[in-house]
């Protein structure tokens, strides 16, 4: 299955969260492929802790195998070649984490019709042998959504099953800006039709993660005044009416990620030990991540809401 | 399968062979603009043909010690333009040629080479272009090859957008890989695709073809394609579809195919079969008719150069 | 005639040709990605690469189809151990076949000789030497062998990646429907032939499983062996260490626990078993009844095999993975008759 993370704004933590995602299911034991398109700022590398890998990928990274310049993109097997401690030692159960680089160093670009069916080949081959693909897309209406939406509407892909996971900060000015990357006339349901998707079947394949989410029943806001807590809760009820009018309500959201310190300054993958030895992290945002994991094959959250 | 017990016929390839004089001399191509010019046009190119298809006889006979077995052919363009009908032009054709002391042993349709019966000849020879790889080609399909075409070297990079804030390739000049210092350089149309999916093989590959024919070296399957077959009706057909793609007007002559061939046409065929050359320099022919051809015209003393565009020569007179 | 013969094709007579020293190849290996397995007239199809050469398509003792040769110019550096550049120039050949409708395999593969001249001729003169590389000046063919074995620098002569070129175009072709039955890894193995001593035999120096998908095997040959008949030896044993390498993963997978739902059919341990027999029964459908050594291994190549069934015992792995997979089979079977049920 592929999962396309997208967003329209910066800074909604796609990148890491998606990174988090891909671990979880790695860890619970299927084969997970992580390609990075975040063709403007390709850091991927830096989510999995795999610096020395990437040296010599600048040449040989997805920006090179897609202008045709290497027929195979690097791969980082994240469990062998992270530099995080607590990766290194492979999990017993675990299945393979692979994370396919950007170059370093490379940049947004339009992408042709060789593009796309060097894109395909990929996805196809990543098809064949892993159970998850991950690909995390630039932000906003990009080439990199521009591709993934051609890319699933090609024929040689009519038997791969995709899904698409929007992030979003849980602001006024996000929760307008994430209805409209995917509602509006140049949005990913538009967009995707112009390329021959069927608009209800795309519309099912949509669904929402909102992120940094404060959680006003959280211990760490219980020390503020009871003035502070209404406002928060009044808030929160706003947000959701918005939310709701933009057709981004609950029943469209496959999980939510509290606002987590580990995820917005380490930009790291979250692991067991953050919750339990160090207590750097907060089990509630590990659990959401392995809820938000577990949901993306559980059908019963997908289709039309 | 090396053990020969057991055999599987569809799983052993083989080559037919076919019968190789060694020369094929033509005596000119016909086009519907040459053949409007009329019957006094013709008469004035096969007198201008003649001295040199003398000379090239003289100069076979001369290399070869026993008599040369030498087939002379004709080839007429139905492919791009139809015009007029068979059993019009072939007559004053024949005519003119033996007023001019010529025999046509062999008629040629360039349809033929394009589709011969059933074979899509020209479709299976630009299968088997390798393209001459300019230095620096380790295995890399070159981004740059531009389908439909086939050049003598380098073609200038395509001003492609570049990524985001990197700067884009400055202007690179075109390169003849077997440039001797400055460049030759030739890029040649192979075909072009209509709206309706139907595709047009260009002249110079049809030429090609064609002269791949005259080699002996075309095979479908292992099997000999554009077979000449015997003229036995008394008159010619009315549409050009009823004339076999390659007619033996000459019960006597030698074989169609040679180990050489030479071209007597007017200069104006220069830029063409300057690009025949430029795509028979990158076909790689079917190896068992090559080492047939090989083995046979060294065995008679007359062994052939190993690059097949060596082995076609042209006399060009001046004039239309 | 075999394309890629040892002996350089096209000699003029008098003309005297260095031998070939060294032939290198590279096999891509993967499981072909679509529901059902292909039957030989779509097999023909598939492998059709040119319109005027038939398919080799046998059906003795297995299912197998082969395409054309295709050929692919090079003008480059050829990889070395000791850093020494040797430029050279000529073609490659690569084929793709087809075994049982279901392994797809795409190899190719050159040969070296001894030396060339210091310049580069004329292109008519490369393309009637097929799958012939011919080295500038004289050939260190060890370190040359080695380098092509380690793998080169950027820039220098990449055989894999022509076999990968071959590999992309097939699997574009609109006969797949890239719904494979299983999960499974394409590998690569690399190969190097240098020639045997005087009247040695032929021998398997080296077979080493380097990466994850990587393999390299190292043979010396007797002089005059066809490149194309090792090539076709090194298929097969590309073959079968796919077949072994792809069970092996199918039975650590059914070991696996999993937070369900999973993404591909995976039991947990100790319960559920008509899962266990989901993860099983894909390499019971396609892959058990593959295996089949020397099946078209040239004669003079065959006792080759005999070495890496002594050690480290290709068959003999493989019958204790088909009796696991037999067995956990037959196991499931007993209390869960409803396993046969699962598609």
């Amino acid at each position: 299955m592929l999962v396309f993370a997208a967003s329209d704004k910066g800074g909604t933590g796609r990148s890491v969260t998606s990174a988090n995602l891909a671990y979880q299911r790695a860890l619970a034991g299927d084969h997970v492929a992580y390609v990075d398109f975040d063709f403007g700022s390709p850091t991927a590398a830096a989510v999995f802790d795999v610096p020395g890998a990437m040296r010599g990928t600048e040449e040989r990274g997805l920006h090179s195998y897609l202008e045709g310049t290497v027929t195979e993109p690097a791969r980082i097997d994240v469990w062998r070649q992270t530099e995080h401690p607590q990766l290194r030692a492979r999990p017993n159960q675990a299945g393979r984490l692979v994370l396919l680089p950007g170059d370093a160093g490379g940049g947004e670009f339009a992408i042709g019709e060789d593009a796309l069916e060097r894109c395909v080949d990929l996805l196809l081959r990543l098809h064949g042998e892993f159970d998850l693909i991950v690909v995390d897309l630039s932000a906003g209406r990009s080439y990199a959504v521009d591709m993934a939406l051609a890319a699933t509407a090609h024929p040689r892909m009519r038997y791969v099953p995709f899904r698409w996971l929007v992030f979003h900060r849980w602001t006024r000015q996000h929760v307008i800006a994430a209805a409209g990357l995917v509602h509006t006339d140049h949005g990913i349901i538009k967009g995707g039709v112009e390329r021959g998707h069927d608009e209800e079947a795309l519309r099912g394949a949509v669904r929402f993660v909102r992120a940094a989410v404060p959680d006003p029943d959280s211990p760490l806001w219980s020390q503020g005044s009871p003035a502070q807590a209404a406002w928060m809760q009044s808030c929160d009820e706003a947000l959701r009416r918005l939310a709701a009018e933009h057709r981004i309500g609950d029943s469209v959201v496959l999980g939510v990620v509290p606002l987590e310190p580990i995820l917005q300054w380490r930009e790291q993958l979250i692991t067991e030990e953050d919750v339990l030895s160090t207590q750097i992290a907060n089990k509630e945002t590990l659990e959401a991540l392995e809820e938000i994991a577990r949901r993306l094959t559980d059908d019963d959250c997908w289709g039309r809401p | 399968m090396t053990e020969a017990v057991f055999r599987e016929t569809a799983a052993e390839p083989r080559t037919q062979a076919v019968p190789l004089s060694h020369l094929s001399l033509e005596l000119g191509h016909l086009y519907m603009e040459d053949f409007e010019a009329g019957p006094g046009h013709l008469r004035r190119h096969f007198e201008r043909v003649r001295p040199w298809a003398e000379a090239a006889r003289a100069t076979a006979a001369a290399a070869g010690g026993k008599r040369p077995r030498i087939s002379t052919c004709f080839l007429i363009d139905d492919y791009f333009t139809r015009f007029s009908a068979p059993a019009e032009v072939v007559p004053m054709l024949l005519e003119e040629a033996e007023r001019a002391g010529l025999v046509v042993d062999y008629l040629a349709r360039e349809s033929g080479c394009a589709v011969a019966g059933k074979v899509p000849v020209a479709e299976a020879v630009a299968g088997r272009i390798v393209e001459e790889p300019p230095p620096g080609s380790y295995g890399l399909r070159p981004p740059a090859t531009q389908t439909g075409w086939l050049a003598n070297g380098e073609r200038s990079p395509v001003a492609r957008a570049p990524q985001a804030m990197k700067k884009a390739t400055a202007w690179q000049q075109p390169k003849e890989t077997a440039a001797r210092r400055h460049s030759v350089f030739l890029d040649v149309e192979l075909w072009d695709d209509g709206p309706d999916g139907h595709r047009t093989w260009s002249c110079p590959f049809l030429a090609a073809v064609w002269q791949l024919a005259r080699l002996g070296l075309l095979r479908n399957e292992g099997e000999a394609v554009l077979v000449p077959q015997p003229h036995t009706a008394s008159g010619f057909p009315d549409d050009w579809d009823e004339l076999p793609p390659l007619l033996r007007l000459n019960p006597r002559a030698d074989p169609f195919a040679a180990y050489r061939t030479c071209s007597v046409l007017p200069s104006r065929f220069l830029p063409v079969e300057h690009a025949v050359r430029v795509i028979l320099d990158q076909i790689e022919v079917d190896p068992g008719a090559l080492a047939q051809t090989a083995e046979r015209s060294a065995r008679e003393n007359a062994a052939v150069p190993d690059s097949v565009a060596d082995r076609i020569s042209y006399v060009f007179y001046a004039g239309q | 005639m075999t394309p890629g013969d040892m002996r350089p094709g096209g000699t003029t007579p008098g003309e005297t040709q260095p031998p070939v020293v060294l032939a290198c190849g590279e096999v891509r290996t993967c499981l072909l990605p679509a529901l059902q397995a292909l039957d030989s007239r779509a097999a023909a199809q598939l492998l059709g690469l040119r319109a005027d050469e038939r398919v080799l398509l046998s059906e003795r003792p297995n299912l197998y189809g082969r395409s054309p040769d295709t050929l692919t110019g090079v003008d480059c550096p050829l990889p070395s151990a000791n850093g020494a550049r040797i430029r050279a120039v000529g073609t490659v050949a690569a084929r793709a076949s087809l075994t049982e409708g279901r392994v797809l395999q795409s190899s190719a593969y050159f040969r070296v000789p001894a030396s060339g001249p210091d310049h580069r001729r004329p292109w008519g003169h490369y393309l009637v030497r097929p799958a012939t590389v011919e080295p500038f000046g004289k050939l260190p063919y060890e370190a040359v062998a080695q380098g092509l074995l380690n793998g080169g620098r950027h820039g220098e002569l990449d055989v894999g990646l022509i076999a990968d070129g071959l590999l992309t175009r097939l699997l574009r072709h609109p006969l797949l429907d890239h719904r494979p039955p299983l999960k499974s890894r394409p590998t690569r193995l690399r190969w190097v032939a240098l020639p045997a001593e005087r009247d040695e035999g032929p021998s398997i120096e080296r077979f080493t499983l380097a990466e994850d998908e990587l393999r390299t095997v190292r043979l010396r040959v007797p002089a005059g062996t066809p490149a194309g008949e090792i090539a076709g030896l090194c298929d097969d044993l590309a073959l079968h260490d796919w077949l072994l390498t792809t069970v092996v993963r199918i039975l650590d997978g059914i070991r696996l626990g999993a937070a369900e739902p999973s993404a591909r059919p995976r039991p947990r341990t100790g319960e559920s078993h008509p899962a266990v027999v989901t993860a099983l029964r894909p390499a019971v459908d396609h892959l058990l009844h593959l295996w089949m050594p020397r099946a078209r291994v040239a004669h003079g190549l065959a006792p080759l095999w005999e070495a890496l069934e002594d050690r480290p015992g290709f068959t003999r792995q493989w019958r204790t993975l088909v009796q696991r997979i037999r067995d956990q089979l037959a196991l499931h079977a007993i209390p869960h008759r409803e396993a046969e049920l699962i598609p």
